[in-house]
């Protein structure tokens, strides 16, 4: 029993400087945290409800699930990249860039510092996408009366694959935090490999090869948020058209099963890359 | 508030471009406010800093309340000079091919004051970040004292080992972050009693006259407020080895006097200090031994006064009341160097001097190099001689010897011109 208080005692002290530097990251990002909740809310009451509410020739969705997933859109295709951009680009290199590490590496395990501030931010992060997940869910609520059932649990299951989607996009950009040279430039970069690179490699192995499902890519997997919205869940989950001789075929969304693998390699591998790159780091 | 609407048909796409839009305009305007508010707060900030007139460090009253005493005075000290707090072994690092640090190999021990003195690039600021743990040396081994008085190699996993408090650089805090937040991290980081630390912060920044930015940001400091900010940060656990690389960098000249009594007075209470520094004087008015490094070897350590004697050379100013006309300074100085002669120094360095006596009209003053072997007495000798028998010749107004600094001028410059003549022998050797 001693040894087991012991332990625990020794786990707390190790566990103890994650929580301060969680804390002081929340502290220090807090004001990137306000611009992306500012931005959501106006996103949602925009785009949720104003469009509906003001505008007579706007007219709701037929479903709900429908009107769900029409107001997500946002969240998968800008706000959950931006924010991870934007929160995770300097977590390594702003250290070595502005010899902000200087005075924290010998008092702090560099894992530790690591673990510490990655938690932090995606707790901020995390704390935007529940907010739009909220505002959305109840702006449907008040324009289709009622919120509960099926619906309200594939919606919840939306929001889980959103913030795996979100852990997963934040190990990206960390991955590349660790190795670079400056915010700007990992900014930069993991935007244009995300945001454009990614949609132009599928489009080229829609025209080279289209029977390879992109799962490589994160923004075909973001497609199972919405998806899973759907009263029926596409299957196949791909469409093809065929024109003259030739059949093109486009992949709708992954299946769950597969999206979920692809989310936690992404998640596991681009951590621990990042933690491994980060420790061998000199400054 | 407008009723619910009836659910229909579909998106509308211009309706979405107008939203788009609205959006933006938004944002923009948003950005726009948040840039006029941050720049009316830079304004702010920067009045702030034109009234915070420099008041110096506190009374060394003050000073002593910053740190528990680790119970040994400098008297006591001198008995515990074998405990060793960190020994370094063959240390050497390269970065790709280049050698920066070759095979230094020293011990400080408890309760001393060490600088690290050499050249921009002589390999101080890789030796001590080796010690923070920042750079993984090549090769050799860092020790440091654990609580129980063993020494433990640092880059394996070694627990319980004494406080060490780290200065490196110009130190760079995250500039969105007040004074107070970064050292609360700082603290608790360093596992500093939670329930002490804000009486801590508050000491420490009263006596470093930061009070006032306890819960300013960062960015709003100068230079020389970052710099005590830094100072701060590294004993604010109240560590047993203080290692301090440049700490006077960026600092104005009362700033630097502050930082040095601050130092010395750690020293009286026990603490080891360890001091790089390219700035001789600073090292000179606070340790007490001395390492020279130059292309990451170290060519000397020693106590200032046994470098001293390790040249065995020595000058003495004499100055005096009135100039020597020109007509009489060949016979005088024939009648000094006469009269000195069982005292000067027979194989004086032609770096040093070309001869043992030297008169500095400029200065109305004398130099004279003497033999260091019995330093006092031989001063005591030549004063007595220049007083009584140079009586009707001039008259001697002050006697002293050079200023520290300047002595370790003299001994760095030699000990560099050496090394270098070494290394281009080596050289010519290979070849």
């Amino acid at each position: 029993m001693e040894k087991f208080e012991d332990g625990l005692k020794f786990a707390y002290l190790e566990v103890k400087p994650v929580i301060h530097t969680f804390v002081f990251e929340l502290k220090k990002q807090w004001k990137k945290f306000v611009g992306f909740l500012v931005i959501s809310v106006l996103i949602v009451v925009l785009q949720s409800f104003i469009l509906y509410a003001l505008f007579s020739d706007s007219l709701l969705p037929t479903t709900h699930s429908d009107y769900l997933s029409g107001g997500l859109i946002f969240l998968t295709s800008f706000i959950i990249l931006f924010a991870s951009c934007f929160f995770f680009a300097g977590i390594i290199c702003a250290e070595f860039s502005d010899k902000t590490g200087y005075i924290l590496f010998p008092k702090i395990n560099k894992y530790k510092l690591i673990i510490g501030k990655y938690l932090g931010n995606l707790f901020l992060e995390a704390g935007v996408i529940a907010i739009f997940y909220f505002l959305v869910g109840f702006l449907s609520y008040f324009f289709y009366d009622q919120f509960s059932g099926t619906l309200l649990i594939r919606y919840f299951i939306s929001f889980v694959f959103a913030f795996l989607y979100m852990i997963a996009m934040s190990s990206f950009v960390t991955f590349f935090s660790s190795f670079m040279r400056s915010v700007n430039v990992t900014i930069v970069s993991t935007i244009l490999i995300l945001f454009i690179g990614f949609n132009i490699s599928q489009m080229f192995l829609m025209m080279l090869a289209p029977e390879i499902e992109p799962i490589y890519s994160l923004s075909y997997i973001s497609t199972l948020i919405t998806s899973i919205l759907l009263i029926e869940f596409p299957d196949p989950n791909y469409s093809e058209i065929s024109l003259q001789n030739f059949t093109f075929r486009t992949w709708l969304t992954p299946t769950i099963e597969m999206g979920l693998l692809v989310l936690f390699l992404y998640i596991t591998i681009g951590f621990i890359l990042a933690a491994y790159l980060f420790k061998r780091r000199q400054l | 508030m407008m009723g619910p609407v009836k659910p229909g048909g579909g998106f509308q796409g211009q309706n979405f471009l107008l939203i788009f839009l609205i959006i933006v305009i938004i944002i923009v305007v948003i950005i726009i406010v948040y840039f006029v508010i941050k720049k009316r707060k830079k304004k702010k900030g920067q009045e702030k800093l034109r009234e915070h007139a420099y008041k110096g460090i506190k009374s060394r009253e003050d000073i002593k309340s910053i740190y528990t005493p680790t119970g040994t005075s400098t008297s006591e000290n001198k008995n515990e000079k074998n405990d060793t707090m960190i020994k370094l072994e063959n240390l050497t690092k390269y970065y790709g091919k280049y050698l920066a640090v070759d095979n230094v190999s020293f011990e400080v021990h408890s309760g001393e004051v060490i600088g690290l003195v050499g050249p921009n690039g002589a390999g101080k600021t890789t030796i001590i970040k080796m010690i923070a743990k920042l750079l993984r040396p090549s090769s050799g081994r860092i020790w440091v004292r654990d609580n129980q008085g063993e020494l433990k190699d640092l880059n394996k996993k070694s627990r319980n080992l004494v406080k060490l408090g780290f200065l490196i650089d110009i130190p760079a805090f995250y500039k969105d972050m007040t004074a107070y937040q970064i050292l609360k991290y700082s603290a608790l980081l360093q596992r500093y009693p939670r329930e002490k630390i804000n009486d801590r912060i508050d000491e420490l920044l009263k006596i470093f006259d930061l009070i006032d930015w306890k819960h300013e940001k960062v960015k709003t400091f100068s230079k020389g407020m970052t710099q005590k900010l830094g100072m701060i940060q590294s004993i604010i656990h109240d560590p047993e080895i203080i290692i301090l690389d440049e700490p006077q960098t960026g600092l104005d000249p009362l700033a630097r006097i502050d930082i040095r009594r601050i130092i010395k007075e750690f020293h009286r209470n026990g603490k080891t200090i360890f001091v790089a520094s390219h700035m001789l004087a600073e090292i000179s008015e606070v340790c007490e031994k001395i390492a020279l490094i130059n292309f990451g070897v170290i060519i000397a350590f020693d106590t200032i006064d046994n470098l001293e004697r390790g040249l065995r050379t020595s000058g003495l100013n004499c100055k005096l009341l009135d100039p020597i006309s020109p007509d009489q300074l060949g016979s005088i100085i024939k009648k000094l160097t006469e009269r000195l002669e069982p005292y000067l120094d027979k194989d004086l360095d032609v770096l040093v001097s070309k001869i043992p006596i030297k008169y500095i009209p400029q200065k109305r003053s004398f130099k004279i190099f003497y033999d260091t072997t019995d330093s006092k007495q031989t001063r005591a000798e030549i004063l007595k001689i220049l007083v009584k028998e140079f009586e009707s010749d001039f008259t001697v107004v002050s006697f002293s010897k050079p200023k520290k600094s300047s002595q370790l001028e003299q001994i760095y410059s030699r000990l560099i011109a050496e090394d270098k003549v070494e290394i281009e022998l080596s050289k010519g050797g290979v070849n």
